[in-house]
């Protein structure tokens, strides 16, 4: 009788267990198969346990994970994913551009940094711009002269010979698939299309696979790009030679040159991406690994430290207060990212000095609480000093390793510029340079200018929490800095983070500038902001213009990765 | 059999014509036209193109003003504002509105219709867009505009209003037939 209760009670447990099991496979199946919400901004996060891929766009995602799944790395994923890019979203970037990547190679627990930002080519000069007067913008922004000596290609190269495992022509070849196959044209595709329309129009022509017949592609139209498909199978069999010094680097010295631009062979044939060291940071008590200038890594750590002086999570994540501090502490950051800001191999940034604990301290002290400063000056160090649309991917491999990858080719659809044949648009990113002719950022032969991006990761207790990145021009890093404000101060999800209502400001030349809002803060906050002083504009309510942030959470605990991709734009995830 | 093919024939025209009286009268336009915009958007270069997909004989100018009225027959207007187009054109919205207010005077005074389009949809509505729709819609024979644009019925109310025939369409493509037809192409 005993035994016959044991055995039952045995049963009874081995039932049990099954069915637990049962029940956890189809909360798991759940949770990776559930779709996306048919409303785009409600927050939702990807999910994946051994490995994940997020960018701005799905095809771009498909083809980072073909890779990881082919047995590549993360730094050969990031690359699939980042050409994929240049197909799927050409006009955010692509080979005519350059970027960063930030790398973490996780046996080594090594991270590093790929330098692949443009150059301004040789016989460029400080006064380059200055000396043009009220046609300055249009020598900035769509003339040959706006094209820096793009990089994306050199970097992504580098990036592979030294720590991926796949080749450039097999990384390569979905781009070279999805080009050739096309897809249908979203609506961010076509809003952008349509917006920069009179630039293509007037540098790429009618009849540029940029435009439709001559006129902008409509939400649900079909994209080919064969020429960029023969352009990337080209590099594909004979190495990036052929475009920094073969017959895609003449043709794209043709079309600089022939919108008077100053590009020769030997910039494209001197151009090198480089490998630099990290910046490192804390925000209460987590490091921060992130990009060191000419990116803007520095300021997004300056503005995390200004920040951990107050008690965010006491004042509330739509409080005025939390937003008037914040505000105020990017218009004094971005008065130093005036001053200091530029490339290192020209001028020294005094790095240490900004992201000093003394530094942060200071800033905080000078904001008032229910007033706006009246002028925002940069910090003086006695140092000698004499002297500006993009996307985001991240991706985790099996092994822990992770990049952050931020690419562009500047403005969307870059300068219009498209070198006969060769399907891709050329950066303008020339105009990040200062609009005056001396200090750090000033035009110069072969100086990178200072940009804004700044893809990071986040270390918690020594693991890799975060992996996170935006476009967004000027808004990068305090999009950035409200994310990981979201996640750590306000305990939202990396989605909810992401999709929360975003804000900026700046100042320039010590001046104030607008405060820039999503109209999804009340009445209440946006009256008591008016009466702290700030010139409150309201742009969209999921407006791209605040950038199209990326990234992935590693829950260790849960043994769960988490992605978040922006709906601003066309932000897509997938994990396995 | 031959009597089969008469009945079949009779058909294809009584549908024909029945197709051209479900059609709406519209009003009559001449070329050459004068293609500027009323805002600096970047539409107006859509509808040069669109112009020239039809053999309409056209010129674009940006900047047309009262005295560049002087050989056309009709105006293509395109609504809409763009801070940027209005930046890189060197205007603002009071000079751009003064301009396109120049240019309607001579166009009633010399008799020249004109036609309205509004193709950039929900993207080229707001304050600033709205200024110049209101302004200048009301002085339009006819308009065609992306239906997008007219969700609040905005160019709806204007045109029942002033007794203006509106047209409708779904994307920028779709105003290749109305257009033929206007200037009876």
């Amino acid at each position: 009788m005993t035994k016959t209760r044991d055995s039952s009670r045995g049963l009874y447990w081995f039932a049990f267990f099954i069915l637990m099991n049962i029940l956890f496979s189809c909360q798991s199946a759940k949770l990776a198969l559930s779709p996306p919400p048919a409303d785009p901004h409600q927050p939702y996060e990807y999910f994946g346990q051994k490995a994940m891929v997020v960018a701005a766009h799905p095809l771009a995602v498909e083809a980072g994970l073909k890779i990881l799944k082919a047995k590549g790395n993360a730094v050969d994923a990031a690359v699939a994913t980042a050409a994929a890019l240049n197909v799927a979203e050409p006009f955010a970037s692509g080979i005519g551009g350059g970027g960063f990547m930030i790398i973490y190679l996780a046996e080594q627990k090594k991270i590093t940094v790929i330098n692949f930002r443009e150059k301004a080519p040789a016989r460029f000069h400080s006064r380059i711009f200055t000396e043009k007067g009220d046609e300055a913008s249009i020598w900035r922004t769509i003339k040959g002269t706006a094209v820096g000596v793009p990089g994306a290609l050199a970097g992504w190269d580098l990036a592979l010979q030294r720590y991926g495992t796949k080749k450039l022509a097999e990384v390569l070849q979905p781009a070279i698939e999805i080009a050739e196959h096309g897809f249908s044209v979203s609506k961010t595709f076509s809003d952008i299309n349509k917006e920069e329309y009179d630039k293509i129009l007037t540098n790429a022509g009618e009849k540029t696979v940029y435009l439709k017949d001559g006129l902008p592609y409509e939400p649900g139209d079909f994209f080919q790009n064969p020429e960029l498909a023969k352009t990337f199978r080209l590099i594909a069999q004979k190495g990036i030679k052929i475009f920094y010094q073969g017959e895609i680097a003449s043709q794209i010295v043709k079309a600089v040159q022939e919108k008077d631009g100053l590009m020769t062979l030997e910039d494209l044939a001197n151009y090198r991406a480089t490998e630099v060291e990290p910046l490192k940071g804390q925000y209460r008590k987590r490091e921060i690994y992130t990009i060191p200038p000419p990116g803007s890594g520095l300021h997004l750590l300056q503005l995390l430290n200004v920040a951990s002086f107050w008690p965010l999570s006491q004042w509330g994540r739509t409080s005025a207060r939390y937003l008037h501090h914040l505000t105020e502490a990017m218009r004094l950051v971005f008065a130093d990212r005036e001053t200091y800001l530029g490339d290192p191999d020209f001028f020294p940034v005094p790095s240490d000095k900004l992201l000093a604990f003394e530094s942060a301290r200071f800033k905080a002290s000078l904001i008032k609480p229910d007033q706006v400063l009246k002028e925002y000056y940069f910090e003086n160090f006695n140092q000698e000093t004499n002297v500006g649309n993009t996307t985001h991917l991240c991706v985790l491999d099996e092994k822990g390793n992770a990049v952050a990858l931020t690419q562009s080719i500047n403005h969307f659809f870059g300068s219009g510029i498209v070198p006969e044949g060769t399907g891709f648009l050329l950066n303008n990113h020339m105009d990040d340079f200062a609009s005056g002719d001396t200090g750090p950022n000033a035009p110069g032969p072969g100086r990178r200018p200072a940009s804004s991006m700044a893809p990071l990761f986040l270390f918690e207790e020594g693991k890799l929490k975060l992996i996170l990145g935006s476009p967004g021009g000027l808004r990068i890093f305090p999009t950035l800095a409200e994310i990981i404000i979201n996640i750590i101060d306000f305990g939202l999800s990396l989605d909810e983070a992401i999709e929360a209502p975003r804000f900026f400001s700046y100042s320039q030349n010590g001046h104030i500038r607008p405060l820039y809002i999503e109209p999804r803060f009340s009445d209440e906050i946006i009256n008591q902001l008016e009466s702290f002083g700030h010139k409150i504009i309201q742009r969209e309510p999921y407006d791209r213009y605040f950038g199209g942030a990326q990234g992935i959470m590693i829950e260790k605990r849960r043994g769960l990765i988490l992605g978040g991709a922006d709906s601003r734009r066309d932000g897509f995830g997938q994990g396995y | 059999m031959k009597s089969q093919k008469m009945t079949l024939l009779s058909l294809i025209i009584v549908s024909y014509f029945l197709f051209l009286s479900t059609q709406p009268d519209l009003p009559r336009f001449w070329p050459p036209a004068l293609i500027t915009s009323g805002g600096q958007n970047a539409e107006v270069q859509m509808v040069a193109i669109l112009a020239k997909r039809i053999n309409l004989e056209h010129q674009l100018n940006k900047m047309a003003t009262a005295q560049d009225l002087t050989n056309f027959k009709s105006i293509l207007l395109v609504l809409g504002a763009s801070l940027k187009g209005l930046g890189a054109a060197g205007l603002d919205t009071n000079k751009e509105m003064d301009r396109v207010k120049g240019l309607i005077e001579a166009a009633q005074q010399k008799n020249i219709p004109i036609l309205c389009l509004h193709l950039g949809g929900e993207e080229r509505r707001g304050a600033q867009s709205d200024e110049f729709i209101k302004a200048f819609l009301p002085a339009a024979r006819m308009a065609i505009v992306v239906k997008a644009g007219n969700k609040d019925g905005l160019f709806s109310k204007i045109c029942q209003e002033k007794g203006i025939l509106l047209i409708e369409i779904e994307k920028i493509t779709d105003a290749l037939e109305p257009l033929k037809r206007a200037f009876n192409i």
